[in-house]
């Protein structure tokens, strides 16, 4: 009897244990031959490459690509676990501040072979993206695929109540010293409960309806959309060169004044407190009218034109202290993962996408603007077309005031140090002079 | 809050003189209520909203932009362009698939984890042995080590053994004992009557048939009581499955609602689709609550007056 039971005991383990097996017998990640795997984050950005992969399938017929999307707060360690797991896919959307991690643990496969087999014209691109991939030990690691600038988005119908016109927004200045028009504009945008204006007398900064100036976040290291198109005019850089800068300068009085200055419109009561921010997006909190003008990049031109009943302008950034605008020039790129099993195919693939005949297609979609110079102005003009106008974004390129997004090693560690830095400055618990320690100790990270 | 107030006046009236302890008593219960009820109220609320009306009416109480779209996008119902003109990501979700994946992971580990945390838990109260307190001890410890410090080991362990994007690899950290279950189920069989026990192994019982035919019956409310909670657990556990489950095979409910959180640096999230998709994850929860909840609570009673 007690073994007969102890058989059934044995039995339901086993037949548990089967249940646990049977249902697992899913697929491994890595792409079978035939099949490229692709990975990108902007959603956006999906029907352009899919017309792209579909086409792409037609003039390959042997050869399919299989478009996974996963947003941006989950891709990159979705990514990188990938890398780790021996299931990341073949070609993915790269960035800038991570491809020097990967190249460093040899996670990407270098693409000069491809370009001088297909003989890639590296000049059909804006000027500088190509370069951007090349890294520090002169090999290239990805095709440029779009770029970015930063603009004004403003809310037209707040300008017009404050007197302020198109025209104006189009022509602010902007100097650390007392904020310029731009800093004007900001103060008088901003209303607080009982209808005062920032700049008026007995406005209470501690009961704002509608702030000038929008908050994203600290803008830890690089300050990408909040403060990078600010110090960009005083002449500051944020590294000894770019790329593969080895010494930051966060202890500059020009970038410090910067972040004084802009931090202090949260102590006025202009921009939102830091605290407020976290969790929230700082588009939607445009779209609910609790600011009035956001700096952001033109990747966001379709979340803002997308709240219902918000009439939303566009403006260049500032010109600074040093008579130009200024913009950080970021780009994407295409890269292939080492550990690929389908190198042939996946080299396909990634000069298709970094040919005009791609890049045109994503262009007519009016989502976001390719590298390649001539997309570039079938993409304004399709964001025409939609009722868009871009200018303000494309001006910085046709006037050459971007600088390039600072690209150095020990991305991830800098950015650790800056966040929580740059956090207390901006939430007014340290002075921007605290500065200078956090730059020492990112500095210290390559000496 | 209206109606706590009315509830306050209906109860002064009835019983005389007015007690200011039972007042406060109901509208510590109405704050209680409210609390817990409002933030689904919300989510409801939102989901049935328009995203592009949600920044603008971020106040109002009723939804905005009345549209069941975010309903259709979670079930995988609305075309790409639909979605995605609705501030929704236009990524596919394979909602039933995904709904089935979490189904039998939180099964599996349910079932193994519940069963295996038992028989742990009996042996570790009946059986006698020199430093059995001081082991339990040590594996009651391991309660204190956050999931973090093992995700790694059981990572590099699961990738090892060719796991990654399996079910498998996905059940395998769960299905053997936890310490929370060991010790709740002891904590049950230390108070159990030996002596049914004793006279079953006169009657030339084992242990496993005194354990199958008598212990595990009469512990049939507090493991379902565990079984519930383990399953609620397993139900919401996100991070393991993000880190295996990759490819659709393996890719449990929480994992697949992703798509609703920003798809690019700074951009919003698909609220409304969001809250749909949280929402409907959350009823098999809900209906599991309503149609057991009552039964456990019953039989706890029932076998406190045993």
């Amino acid at each position: 009897m007690k073994s007969r039971l102890a058989g059934i005991a044995a039995v339901a383990v086993a037949a548990l244990a089967t249940v646990g097996l049977t249902s697992c017998s899913g697929s491994a990640g890595a792409s079978t031959s035939g099949h490229v795997s692709y990975w990108l984050w902007d959603a956006n950005q999906l029907p352009a490459y899919q017309a792209c992969a579909s086409d792409f399938h037609k003039a390959n017929p042997k050869i399919t690509v299989d478009i996974t999307q996963i947003g941006w707060n989950d891709y990159w360690t979705k990514l990188t676990n990938g890398m780790a797991a021996g299931t990341a896919p073949d070609v993915f959307t790269d960035h800038l501040s991570y491809y020097p991690d990967f190249v460093k643990t040899n996670q990407l496969l270098p693409l000069d072979d491809l370009v001088t087999k297909d003989k890639i014209d590296m000049g059909q691109y804006n000027p500088g993206l190509a370069d951007l991939w090349v890294g520090k030990d002169g090999k290239r690691y990805g095709l440029p695929k779009d770029w970015d600038t930063i603009a004004l988005f403003y809310n037209k119908k707040m300008t017009r109540a404050a007197g302020i016109s198109d025209q104006q927004m189009q022509n602010l200045t902007w100097n650390p010293a007392d904020g310029g028009t731009y800093g004007k504009v900001i103060a008088h945008l901003t209303i607080d409960k009982n209808g005062k204006r920032g700049d008026e007398p007995g406005f209470d900064k501690n009961s704002v309806v509608t702030y000038g100036l929008g908050l994203d976040g600290s803008g830890a290291g690089n300050g990408q959309t909040e403060w990078s198109f600010l110090t960009g005019t005083t002449g500051w850089t944020a590294t000894n060169k770019n790329p593969w800068g080895t010494t930051f300068h966060y202890g500059d009085p020009r970038f410090q004044q910067t972040i004084a200055w802009w931090a202090g419109l949260a102590q006025k009561g202009y921009m939102p407190k830091l605290a407020t921010t976290v969790g929230a997006s700082v588009a939607d909190s445009f779209g609910a009218g609790k600011a009035a003008v956001n700096s952001n990049g033109d990747w966001m031109i379709g979340q803002y034109k997308s709240y219902k009943g918000v009439d939303v302008g566009i403006a260049p950034t500032p010109i600074g202290p040093d008579g130009k605008r200024s913009s950080m020039f970021n780009g994407l790129a295409d890269s292939i993962w080492a550990g690929t099993k389908n190198k042939d195919d996946a080299q396909k693939w990634v000069a298709y996408l970094a040919s005009p005949a791609c890049q045109d297609v994503v262009a007519a979609h009016a989502v976001v603007f390719p590298a390649i110079t001539e997309a570039t102005a079938k993409a304004a003009a399709a964001f025409k077309a939609k009722g868009v106008d871009v200018s303000a974004f494309t001006t910085q390129v046709k006037d050459k005031t971007t600088f390039l997004f600072p690209i150095t090693d020990n991305a991830t560690k800098v950015s650790g140090i800056m966040q929580p830095a740059m956090d207390a400055v901006v939430s007014g618990q340290a002075p921007a002079s605290s500065l200078t320690a956090a730059n020492n100790q990112v500095n210290a990270l390559f000496h | 809050m209206t109606e706590t107030m009315t509830l306050t006046t209906g109860s002064s009236r009835r019983r005389k003189p007015f007690r200011w302890s039972r007042a406060l008593g109901w509208i510590a219960l109405g704050v209680a209520i409210a609390a817990s009820i409002l933030p689904f109220y919300w989510m409801l609320r939102t989901s049935l909203s328009a995203n592009a009306d949600l920044a603008s009416g971020s106040g109002s109480l009723l939804p905005v932009g009345f549209n069941i779209g975010a309903y259709l996008r979670v079930f995988g119902l609305q075309s790409q362009a639909d979605a995605m003109a609705q501030g929704g990501s236009g990524a596919s979700i394979d909602f039933w698939l995904y709904m089935g994946n979490s189904i039998v992971f939180a099964t599996i580990t349910t079932a193994c984890a519940v069963f295996f945390s038992s028989m742990a838990a009996y042996a570790f109260s009946r059986l006698r042995w020199r430093g059995r307190d001081k082991v339990f001890g040590l594996f009651l410890a391991t309660v204190l080590v956050p999931g973090i410090f093992t995700a790694l080991p059981n990572f590099l362990l699961v990738r090892n053994l060719g796991l990654l994007n399996t079910m498998a690899g996905l059940v395998l950290p769960y299905l053997f004992m936890t310490p929370f279950c060991i010790f709740f189920m002891r904590q049950f069989f230390l108070n159990m009557s030996r002596e049914i026990e004793e006279a079953a192994m006169l009657d030339g019982a084992g242990p496993f048939r005194v354990f199958f035919r008598i212990v595990l019956p009469n512990a049939a409310a507090p493991l379902a009581t565990l079984a519930l909670l383990t399953f609620m657990g397993q139900w919401n556990e996100y991070f393991w499955p993000l880190l295996v489950g990759t490819d659709d095979s393996s890719r449990v409910l929480t994992v697949g609602l992703g798509v609703f959180k920003s798809q690019s640096p700074q951009g919003a999230p698909d609220w409304s689709g969001l809250m749909a998709a949280s929402l409907v994850a959350a009823l098999p929860m809900l209906i599991m609550f309503f149609v057991f909840g009552k039964r456990i609570v019953n039989s706890i009673g029932f076998s406190g007056t045993k």
